[in-house]
């Protein structure tokens, strides 16, 4: 049984032809997730997922790895609930080791004003039959020993929201294993291939350019991530209300089992888990100007240190060992863009995912394949239309108001 | 074990013995060892297991490069050994051993790693299903290092020190100083940061002779004293570089010594040059059991010796790909170590000094041969030899096996900051090929070897800087480059990736016990590029990074793939390029909180203060905390309330009527002189963002308050929403100047009568009236009478240096009617009961001034202002299916859902922001945002709270406010 075959997962080299079924820009999550579903369900596979640099370069590898479907919204948690309940079941169908690790993540309150937060997203939570619950700053200190709940940190602990469903899943086994699915069905997966333009005639899809060649396409979907935004103005001058903001994130050296649970805390702006290989990952607080660079700054590294030790003073002595970003693409509503067919028949965009699109990728590629195979809008995926920002209808997915920049 | 005492590159005391505790063993070190090297004094030779084999691992690098020597100090773990210095008392202990590190419970893994190929977890471990939660936890158990103790708590000094340089020098070494001292000599004021405890770099722990006859060590210490010299050179020594930033910041992290105020400090530099001096690491040798203890680096052995006073073993074998390695023969040959032989991957280029130096001690020199393997289970026994080009294998004995491929240049600095490295086919190394503005490199960073070439380069480079901060160094530098063009250029290289072997337990990374075959293995699985490589093999992703890996890797991708050298790009390097403890990242606190002026007037017995946005406030004057004899000392009589944290403004110019005409979505034009106006800022979806009151004080002058969470992001609003206009208003924020003195209750007036220099009777002063008069006979006070809580009451806005006084004369003034404080829950519940809102308690993201019922405020009439969301608000108005704040009565006037529960029918429909058990009305009230369809007077609402288990409570939509709806007590 050890004797496992060293076979290419994925084909590394298909044929670039020229014309394909529906044509996926961005060589992350949900187009890897879009191209499996549109082949499995609906036999689709003369589909080209087309990638600049490599599969999960962006995002996809630079996330903290937490899922959940803890969300404020009844309209964002369904789609994410069924996100948490497919991490078994792709683990099975795509014969790799997603290794979900059900941990269930722990939400701290800090204020009477979050302890109401808290108590919302509760209530939503079990409403909808989602796991949640609320716990006192004593039952919080039983699940994760480490945390200081007495008045000493400069924001005390007055609870926690607990939701036993959500976890930490391997990011990069997502990918492989997905790229693996997709390619086993005769998806074309094509790194190093970068989309310079998108062609539509009279309102309509018509294809791609790409450094390596023109491609036919009557669909193409945009799933790149941070760079969504750009790609759709630069190329049909389609603009979506999105701010490429950089992310960060950053591991300590690994240590022996010490955090139990997903950890965060919105006072302190982060949250941490440890990782299956002992390293504590964590992430949180967007830098507040967009930019597209992906560098880290070294403030942000400080402040992780001094918001981590106030609530887990035991991680003075840990050491943080490397520390990296990602781009987070945030909307006004802090929730997707997920459209097609407006305004350019047989464009459609998934993206604005912000810092949630690890989370949920798995299922809104599954409904977002159905979109693009049949044409029609899955009901699950009708609040995440474009049009809403032109209505003023925003998505409650945050409660306060938000500002990415002093400009919005 | 006896030391080398006699040698002049000691940095020991071997005289002044240190005891410390290993493993629960009592050994002893001496002053100027590290943890490392005392535990290598007393017989230690296996010093940690391996992350998946649990291999036993020894000392390697001595810089703390991998895991090997990562030990448990003092309860911290992964604590490098190799760089922390010994302190009497210390405890140490092995990580990642089951019994010993010597005798490992799980060492027979070893014997298992052909049923863990890379990235074996993901294809396996998931079947069956069911086995995976169990699997799961094993995997945290085997994995991880260190072992921190929840309860653990790090002691120390942890500071933080910023420094403004011109020319920041990263490098101790003959480059760096010389770099240093160059710019130094310009009147740059100088930064120099080093890694190790001493300056000197390369040179400082070597006997062999410069140029000019004087030796390396002598060399590096005649440069050190010169340095110290300099009075605008500061040194920072045990300084590790943390990262280079934009513009030219550069973090650090300095191990304090003898003498400092602190244990570890956090070093940012913000420097106008840099110059990187970083120099080199050595390549690890990639051949079978290339980590077995008794493996070790060129330097590692040669520090041992001359820094230390410590043999390495007695008779060695070296394996070797440059210069270094012979010159570390012929010393450790004539210190009594029998060198069997030193074999030199390279076929030629050898310093011919050095070659005829084994010669003169009779010790074999194999050019172009190569180890293949090392023997031995826990110590290395014996190696095997081949000659790279087949022509013959042999077999030596030897108890420790210095092997090295080549150098490595540590150019994380020179990448991070945006610089670009290329492939160098002549030394076998990344180089650094693009660099930024204001950023220079020198030494052995470029591949240079000769003495004189990096001390030269240094040179340059630091005149070179000198030049960024202006000043003229222009025939100097001229001459520099000269001098350096004619010197010895880069050393050849070997370019040697691998040793002839199948690699099965060649270590491409220790720390993750990645091997040769593994990246085959990946790369058989489609893994094409490194930094794929990386994350599927976990290659240089351990405590010590890409650091040994970090050359290796691209290297043997590209071989394996058949690719050219030159294709090959290493992984991206990141900060922090050394581990960092948090406790000297997170420094002193820097907490920010804010106390108002009245701040111990505040702290009364009971009193439980919280830290609201940026301020302490106290929330509750007692543990009733629904506070009710705060709110009825405040309905009967009066109370008073620390406002300080409410933003103020001054708003003036001839286009301030302009300015907030666009902001605020009433017409303030309108504004009389005397009276205060309640009005909203909307944002651009016509989302109300903050509310407040306005006051003219004068033509072109006005007073604005705003809520405390946005007062900081208020001046900003204010000035990008104008900011195409060109108006001429000023606008300044008072919030800290003034402190506000709410006075609520029924004898409120009596109160402020006892201190006003005023007349204040309802007819002088009535409700929505602004006065100025001075309060207890010379203050300046704005007062404003207003409602907010639902009595008669006054906001008094003084100076903050009065603010005091004014607190206790307005007290002493009260203290026989009772006055009392109340706290910011008493006033939440009040103003609760009277209907008013509070922007972000109820309102979200997206609910909009009509959504709220305020949509009154707004004045249609006003276009030309083009007011902020008035677009929005006009769209908006007639849009169905919104969420809609109402108020509600709970139909179980004993029953008070939690805020946050939420409004149900099928789906969600909406929630409820605030409820409280009014004492007042002797009912549960609320406040709730529902659909639309929801929020007809008389509907009933279904009510889920968490917990509750399907019980939904019942209330019904009542009109606001709750509480003296004819609003007779605010103007009585």
């Amino acid at each position: 049984m050890f004797l496992l075959p060293s076979t290419p997962l994925w084909d590394t080299s298909p044929p670039l032809k020229s014309s394909y079924d529906a044509v996926l820009i961005g060589g992350g999550l949900h187009s890897l997730a879009t191209a499996y579903y549109l082949a499995r369900d609906h036999g689709m596979t003369n589909v080209a997922i087309l990638e600049r640099r490599f599969i999960g370069y962006g995002g996809a590898g630079r996330n903290t790895a937490i899922v959940r479907a803890n969300q404020r919204t009844q309209e964002n948690v369904p789609l994410y609930q069924e996100a948490l309940d497919l991490w078994p079941v792709l683990t099975r169908e795509l014969d790799y080791n997603l290794m979900f690790y059900n941990c269930g993540n722990l939400n701290l309150c800090h204020s009477e004003a979050a302890v109401t937060a808290a108590r919302m997203n509760i209530a939503s939570a079990q409403f909808q039959g989602v796991g949640s619950e609320f716990l006192a700053p004593a039952d919080v200190k039983r699940m994760v020993p480490a945390l200081d709940v007495s008045d000493r940190p400069r924001h005390p602990i007055h609870g926690a929201m607990f939701h036993p469903p959500g976890g930490i899943v391997r990011h990069d086994a997502v990918v492989w294993g997905l790229a693996k699915g997709a390619s086993e069905q005769g998806i074309h997966i094509h790194q190093q291939t970068e989309v310079t333009g998108i062609r539509a005639v009279d309102g309509k899809i018509q294809g791609v350019e790409t450094s390596r060649g023109t491609i036919n396409s009557p669909r193409v979907l945009l799933s790149a991530g941070g760079y969504s935004a750009g790609l759709s103005h630069r190329f049909l001058g389609v603009r979506l209300p999105i701010s490429p903001l950089t992310i960060q994130a950053m591991v300590t050296q690994p240590l022996k089992p010490l955090l139990n649970h997903v950890v965060s805390s919105g006072a302190y702006h982060v949250y941490c888990n440890q990782t299956l290989k002992g390293e504590i990952a964590t992430g949180a607080h967007m830098d507040p100007w967009p930019n597209y660079t992906t560098q880290t700054t070294a403030h942000y590294l400080k402040h992780q240190a001094e918001a981590l030790t106030d609530i887990l003073p035991c991680l003075r002595g840990v050491r943080f060992m490397r520390h990296w970003a990602g781009l987070a693409d945030m909307t006004p509503d802090m929730a997707p863009i997920i459209d097609g067919n407006d305004p350019v028949e047989g464009y459609y965009l998934n993206c604005g995912w912000g810092y949630f699109g690890f989370k949920s990728c798995t299922s809104t590629g599954k409904y977002v394949a159905q979109y693009l195979a049949t044409g029609e809008r899955p009901e699950i995926l009708e609040p995440f239309r474009l049009s809403r920002y032109k209505q003023h209808r925003l998505m409650g997915e945050t409660a306060g108001a938000i500002s990415y920049t002093p400009w919005n | 074990m006896t030391r080398l005492s006699e040698l002049p590159t000691l940095r020991i005391d071997p005289y002044e013995e240190l005891r410390f505790e290993y493993d629960g063993r009592p050994l002893t070190g001496v002053a100027g060892d590290s943890v490392a090297t005392a535990m290598f004094a007393s017989g230690v030779r296996v010093f940690s297991r391996s992350l998946k084999y649990h291999r036993p691992r020894g000392l390697y690098s001595l810089d703390g490069e991998c895991a090997n020597a990562m030990m448990a100090v003092d309860g911290v773990p992964n604590a490098a050994a190799e760089t922390t210095p010994l302190a009497a008392g210390m405890r140490v202990g092995p990580q990642n051993v089951r019994g010993s590190a010597d005798h490992d419970r799980l060492g027979f893994l070893d014997m298992f790693d052909w049923a863990m190929p890379a990235g074996f977890y993901y294809r396996l471990m998931h079947k069956p299903a069911a086995m995976w939660p169990i699997a799961a936890e094993q995997i945290r158990k085997m994995a991880g290092l260190g072992e921190m103790e929840p309860d653990h708590r790090t002691v120390g000094r942890y500071t933080e020190t910023y420094l403004n340089a011109e020319v920041c020098v990263v490098g101790g070494g003959p480059a760096g100083m010389r770099a240093a001292l160059a710019a130094a000599q310009y009147g740059a004021r100088v930064v120099l940061l080093e890694r190790r405890p001493w300056l000197g770099g390369s040179f400082e722990h070597r006997l062999r002779s410069l140029d000019d006859g004087t030796p390396a060590y002598q060399r590096a210490r005649d440069l050190a004293a010169a340095v110290k010299a300099a009075d605008n050179i500061r040194v920072f020594a045990r300084t590790a570089l943390i990262g280079t930033y934009n513009d030219n910041l550069i973090t650090a992290v300095q191990r304090g010594a003898n003498g400092d105020d602190f244990d570890e400090r956090y070093v940012e530099i913000r420097a106008a040059s840099i110059v990187v001096a970083t120099g080199c690491i050595e390549r690890p040798l990639l051949f079978e059991n290339n980590e077995r203890p008794g493996v070790m680096q060129i330097g590692c052995a040669h520090r041992l010796a001359h820094t230390y006073g410590l043999l390495p073993g007695r008779t060695a074998v070296f394996s070797v790909g440059s210069d270094g390695g012979l010159e570390c023969a012929a010393d450790l040959a004539d210190h009594g170590v029998a060198i069997t032989c030193v074999a030199d991957c390279r076929p030629e280029g050898h310093d011919p000094e050095l070659v005829e130096a084994l010669r003169q001690r009779n010790v074999p020199f194999l050019a172009g041969w190569v180890a293949t393997a090392a023997h031995g289970r826990k110590k290395v026994r014996g190696v095997s030899l081949t000659a790279l080009d087949g022509t013959g294998t042999r077999d030596d004995s030897c108890d420790v096996l210095v092997a090295s491929a080549g150098r490595t240049p540590l150019a994380g600095p020179v990448t991070m900051a945006q610089g670009k490295l290329a492939y160098d086919s002549h030394t076998g190394c990344f180089l650094p090929a693009s660099l930024p503005a204001r950023l220079h490199v020198a030494g052995r960073l470029t591949g240079l070897e000769d003495p004189a070439a990096i001390e030269t380069s240094g040179h340059g480079a630091g005149l070179a800087a000198a030049a960024d901060c202006g000043r003229a160094v222009e025939t100097e530098l001229r001459e520099c480059d000269e001098r350096l063009g004619q010197l010895p250029g880069p050393a050849a290289g070997s370019g040697l990736v691998r040793s002839p072997t199948h690699g099965r337990k060649a270590f491409v990374c220790f720390d993750e016990d990645a091997t040769v075959k593994n990246v085959r293995q990946a790369i058989d699985q489609g893994f094409d590029v490194p930094e794929l490589i990386k994350r599927f093999a976990s290659v240089g992703t351990g405590p010590g990074q890409g650091g040994l890996p970090g050359h290796n890797l691209p290297m043997l991708v590209a071989e394996l793939r058949g690719m050219p050298p030159e294709s090959a790009s290493p992984t991206t390097m990141r900060a922090p390029m050394v581990p960092v403890s948090m406790a000297t990242l997170a420094g002193s606190s820097h907490d920010m909180c804010k106390r108002t002026p009245v701040h111990d007037s505040q702290k009364l017995p009971g009193a439980i203060m919280r830290r609201i946005g940026a301020w302490r406030r106290v929330r509750y004057f007692s543990d009733d905390l629904l506070c009710r004899a705060e709110v009825r000392n405040v309905r009967t009589n009066v109370g008073m309330l620390d406002g300080s944290s409410l933003g103020k403004f001054r708003l003036w110019g001839p286009d301030a009527l302009n300015a907030l005409q666009r902001i605020y979505v009433s017409d303030m034009a309108k504004l009389r002189p005397g009276r205060v106006k309640y009005s909203a800022m909307c944002n651009d979806d016509g989302c109300v963002v903050d509310d407040g009151i306005v006051i003219k004080r004068a033509d072109n002058e006005y007073y604005l308050t705003t809520s405390s969470g946005r007062a900081g992001q208020t001046v900003e609003w204010f000035r990008y929403h104008t900011r195409y206009d060109g108006w001429d208003f000023k606008m300044v924020n008072l919030t800290d100047a003034l402190g506000v003195i709410n006075l609520s209750g029924p004898n409120a007036r009596t109160v402020l009568e006892r201190v006003a220099d005023a007349r204040v009777s309802n007819d002088a002063f009535p409700f929505s009236g602004y006065r100025e008069f001075t309060l207890l006979g010379r203050v300046p006070a704005r007062v404003m009478r207003l409602g907010f809580v639902g009595e008669l009451s006054y906001e008094l806005h003084v100076p903050s240096s009065y603010m005091r006084a004014v607190w206790d004369g307005v007290a002493a003034a009260g203290t026989d009617l009772g006055i009392a404080n109340f706290g910011v829950e008493a006033q939440n519940i009040m103003r609760m009961e009277k209907g008013h809102l509070i922007v972000g308690s109820e309102s979200e993201q997206r609910t909009t001034l009509n959504d709220l019922g305020l949509g009154f405020l707004w004045s249609r009439n006003k276009p030309e202002a083009r007011t902020v969301g008035s677009v929005a608000l006009a769209q908006t108005l007639e849009q169905p299916d919104r969420l809609k704040l109402v108020g509600f009565r709970m139909d179980d006037p004993e029953h008070t859902p939690r805020d946050g529960s939420i409004v149900v029918d099928e789906r969600i429909r909406g929630w409820v922001c605030v409820a409280r058990n009014s004492d007042a009305l002797s009912q549960a009230v609320g406040m709730a945002l529902v659909d639309e369809p929801l929020s007809g007077e008389g509907t009933t609402l279904q009510i889920y709270e968490d917990g509750c288990g399907g019980n939904l409570a019942t209330a019904r939509v009542v009109p606001m406010p709750f509480y003296d709806p004819g609003g007779a007590r605010i103007r009585m």
